[in-house]
């Protein structure tokens, strides 16, 4: 299992389309995803739970991924949110 | 020779709020509810595994239903909502607890969708982020959808061609679907401007009203309706010549509607290069985006009762605020205030029941009745008026004599009284001025122009006034004519009223929405005209490609007609030659 603290820094926060964002990167793996926000866990693959935490700009949370492939699918998690969900 | 059945059908007319313009003309479609609450069911355990069956195909079914709809159509927009209620499917989270509450708790299908939607659609509607909001709409509907798929009911079939939704509220996903099924327009009773729907029902250019109180006056399915997403209205078995007239505006919208946009952005200027303002009507804080988009200067009115209609206690802060937010958006540009103009078709709580509420106790009226409203309401223009010096302007509503203008000023005097002795700063040359909208102080425009700043005129009541014609009672409806020579005669008394005393002139409702007549105001020297942001575009085309001259020569035929009918001709004519010359 690896963990790291992320911060939101779109402007926007964690609203509908980075959700789905979110939900369709982590899909993509294989490993469990969570997400830990205000003492709450979260699956990370859910797109109803991600929109639940309705995280705003510089809302801090703990990514945790646990699996076969949870260094890569971490890394590529974690550089989404600090690109602030642009994908290209 | 079904004459005599309709002629027994009463036209009903409703308004609200245009949120998406054009025409659209075709039978009612009553958009069923959703579902407020479900039975909790249990099941034979046996039946378990294959209801989980049953709910796991619907949601394949509902599925395979979003992907189509996807290729099917255009634009980034729209799939990516149709992305985002794809997920909301696929989600593991939620087809476990699905799951769970059939195959360990015995639940029915129906309950168990119901319930496990409901967990995260109360938990979005607890934050307070907008767009959470905005989504919960579409969470609910495909909550319902799921269920009715489960019990194969679809309302797809039942919607005709070309119909006209009426809804309490539509989610993006519906109103993508319907639109996939040629519905001309959407009614919406709930449902803001800034919606997703109604962004989207733009961006399908699908004629929208919101804020409709549709559900008041028992609208049947298929009853034939025409809607007016520029102005607002809705008329349910309409006459022949209102339907007439509706195709011909139809087809004269959809050739303009391609070409007007562009010219948003383009100078306010004559093509002889004389100068015009066009500014917004306002009433909403989510109506500001579409001032830049659609090229209004500043806003020529506030109206301010929804905002105190909100607040019970007419509070000054709640009052800055929005005030702020609005003049803060307006980007330099003026800011006319209206006070608060409840009576008429809007009405206070406390207003009782009037036999006739438009020549009633309303605007200035009631607020001269009410000094501490009015105080409140003054304070707060005065005190925003301090933060943006020279931006802001007051305007008095429903004037009907010159002592009303008087104790305005005199309130006013109090007010700046006591913000001086609170050393709280104010905008001392604050322009105060009046709607020209009863005939009586329109006769009066010379003497109210020495103690006024601006005249507004207000043609929806001053047309109504004059001519004695209810607005909203369908047997005289083809009185209604703002056209008629009478108006136009009074208006130029105004103009000539305000000229005297060398104050300016401008017109805030519907007639100048229209560009023929925006044309005719302009040859008649008014030329600031403000309207609701809809209709900018199509006016600023218009006069922009027209010359001062035509314009006067338009307003002379106009004011010495002699029958109404021969002005109607005149300004049709005009605004035919016009489209025609500049189509070639």
């Amino acid at each position: 299992m690896v963990t790291r603290d992320v911060k939101i820094l779109n402007e926007a926060g964690l609203h509908a389309r980075p959700s789905s964002e979110l939900v369709k990167l982590a899909s993509s793996f294989e490993s469990e995803f969570f997400i830990e926000m205000y003492g709450y866990r979260i699956n990370g693959k859910s797109i109803l739970g991600i929109m639940t935490l309705a995280a705003e700009e510089g809302a801090e949370m703990t990514l945790i991924v646990d699996g076969p492939d949870e260094e890569e699918a971490l890394e590529a998690i974690s550089n989404l949110i600090d690109n602030k969900f642009k994908t290209s | 020779m079904n004459k005599s059945i309709k002629e027994t059908e009463k036209t009903v007319r409703l308004t609200g709020n245009p949120a998406s313009g054009g025409i659209g003309m075709g039978p009612a479609w009553i958009m069923p509810e959703s579902k407020a609450s479900v039975k909790p069911e249990k099941i034979d355990k046996s039946k378990a595994e294959s209801e989980l069956d049953r709910v796991q195909k619907a949601v394949g079914d509902v599925l395979d239903g979003f992907e189509k709809l996807k290729s099917g159509s255009e634009g980034d927009e729209i799939n990516q909502i149709l992305d985002a209620q794809i997920e909301v499917l696929k989600d593991p989270q939620l087809m476990e607890e699905i799951r769970s509450k059939i195959i360990e708790k015995y639940f029915g299908p129906s309950y168990a969708i119901f319930e496990s939607f409901n967990k995260y659609i109360e938990l979005l509607d607890g934050t307070n982020a907008e767009w959470a909001k905005e989504r919960m709409v579409d969470i609910v509907s495909i909550r319902d959808e799921l269920m009715q798929t489960l019990q194969s009911r679809n309302y797809d079939m039942l919607v005709e061609k070309s119909s006209i939704v009426f809804a309490d509220e539509i989610s993006a996903t519906d109103l993508i679907k319907l639109s996939s099924m040629d519905i001309s327009g959407i009614v919406m009773h709930k449902g803001g401007l800034t919606s997703h729907a109604v962004i989207l029902a733009q961006s399908l250019d699908l004629p929208c009203v919101v804020g409709v109180d549709w559900q008041r006056v028992k609208v049947q399915q298929k009853a034939p309706v025409l809607l007016d997403g520029d102005s607002g209205e809705i008329f349910i078995h309409p006459s022949e010549e209102k339907r007439e007239n509706f195709i011909e505006r139809q087809q004269l919208h959809k050739e303009k509607k391609s070409k007007v946009l562009e010219w948003a952005e383009k100078p306010a200027e004559t093509n002889c290069g004389s100068s015009f303002t066009i500014r917004a009507n306002i009433e909403f804080e989510n109506e500001l985006a579409r001032l830049k988009t659609h090229g209004a200067k500043g806003i020529g009115l506030l109206r301010t009762e929804s905002c105190l209609f909100q607040s019970t206690n007419f509070d000054v802060e709640a009052q800055m605020k929005f005030y702020r937010t609005v003049v803060e958006k307006a980007d330099g540009e003026s800011v006319t205030i209206r006070l608060f103009d409840a009576g008429g078709d809007k009405l206070l709580e406390d207003h009782g029941n009037e036999s006739n509420p438009f020549l009633g106790w309303r605007g200035i009226r009631m607020l001269l009745d009410k000094p501490e409203m009015l105080h409140h309401q003054i304070e707060a223009i005065l005190r925003i008026s301090g933060e943006f010096p020279g931006q802001l302007k007051l305007m008095v509503p429903m004037v009907s004599r010159i002592e009303e203008i008087e104790s305005v000023h005199q309130t006013v005097e109090n007010v700046k009284q006591t913000l001086k002795e609170k050393g709280i700063s104010f905008d001392d040359d604050l322009p105060i001025g009046i709607m020209i909208e009863v005939p009586g102080i329109a006769l009066m425009a010379s003497e109210a122009a020495e103690i006024v700043d601006f005249f507004s005129i207000g043609t929806n009541d001053l047309t109504q006034y004059t001519l004695a014609v209810d607005r909203g009672n369908e047997h005289i409806s083809g009185l209604y004519t703002s056209t008629h020579p009478a108006v136009w005669r009074l208006i130029k008394m105004v103009k000539e009223g305000a000229d005297t005393q060398g104050i300016p002139v401008s017109v805030c409702g519907e007639m100048a929405a229209r560009p023929e007549l925006a044309a005719c105001f302009l040859g008649m020297g008014i030329n600031e005209i403000s309207m609701t942001t809809n209709s900018i575009p199509s006016v600023k085309s218009v006069l922009c490609r027209s010359s001062l001259r035509e314009m006067q020569k338009l307003a002379e035929h106009v004011l010495g007609s002699t029958h109404v009918k021969k002005a109607d001709e005149l300004l049709k004519e005009w605004l035919h030659e016009k489209t025609e010359s500049l189509n070639r």
